[in-house]
């Protein structure tokens, strides 16, 4: 999997590409806690290159959704490809992470 | 013959292995022409079921066979682990805390859920000292 970031003023933008599943999430993981750990708070993450999601990655992201969350930041996702929106829909992480179809919205009033 | 391919993981390999399988898999899918949806689900659902049988199933081998037929994709996991039948205890439908908020939200049983609803059918069998899955997917 490649993991690439940038910081627009204060949201951090990681673009996830390839696959997240019980092999790379523990780089997925890293690079998470890396952003949070120098402070990032507001996170929109690119999943226009995912080509699908596991179990795996579903904890990496619910435990990132989390600790933004009791820390007041905010987590958003966009480009979801059908397998990967079947597979929030299915595991409920429709409702409750924010999931937009675009950057443009996911950056709206972030 | 029927397009397919076997591959094993040994003990030594682990979590590559999973990895080799859905390299391999994807590379077939690409060769057959297989829609991207399909290539998608079943990776998935290989992904959740190696990752159970390598983390708790105390497996010395896993072997995983596809199958190509006319209407439909097949995929045979075999390990030589203990006894586990991974679709033996009823998924409760919608799956624990499915509607919870993000902070109580817990993870857990999720894998073979996402399974259960991205394969057409789903069979697991102990023969002689082997655990069988087999899934089937239709095209």
């Amino acid at each position: 999997m490649e993991i690439t970031t940038r910081t627009q003023q204060d949201v951090t933008l990681v673009v996830l590409a390839g696959h997240l599943d019980s092999n790379t999430s523990p780089e997925a993981q890293a690079a998470l806690d890396a952003i949070l750990a120098g402070g990032g708070r507001k996170l929109v993450i690119d999943f226009s290159a995912l080509e699908y999601i596991s179990s795996a990655g579903l904890r990496v992201l619910l435990g990132t959704a989390k600790r933004l969350k009791q820390g007041g930041g905010a987590l958003r996702l966009f480009g979801l490809n059908e397998t990967v929106r079947e597979v929030f829909e299915i595991s409920g992480f429709a409702t409750i992470l924010t999931v937009v179809d675009t950057e443009a919205s996911a950056l709206r009033g972030l | 013959m029927r397009p397919g391919f076997r591959i094993g993981i040994g003990a030594e390999t682990r979590w590559d292995g999973a990895d080799r399988v859905g390299a391999k898999f994807a590379e077939f899918a690409e060769e057959r022409g297989l829609p991207a949806a399909i290539r998608r689900s079943v990776s998935v659902a290989l992904d959740e079921l190696l990752a159970n049988t390598i983390a708790y199933g105390g497996a010395a081998r896993i072997v995983v066979d596809v199958a190509l037929h006319p209407n439909r994709l097949s995929v045979m996991l075999i390990d030589d682990g203990r006894p586990f039948d991974p679709f033996g205890r009823e998924a409760p439908p919608p799956p624990p805390g499915t509607a919870l908020p993000v902070e109580e939200r817990k993870i857990g049983g999720e894998g073979i859920h996402l399974v259960r609803r991205m394969m057409d059918d789903v069979r697991y069998e102990r023969r002689a000292d082997r655990n069988v899955v087999v899934l089937t997917k239709r095209l």
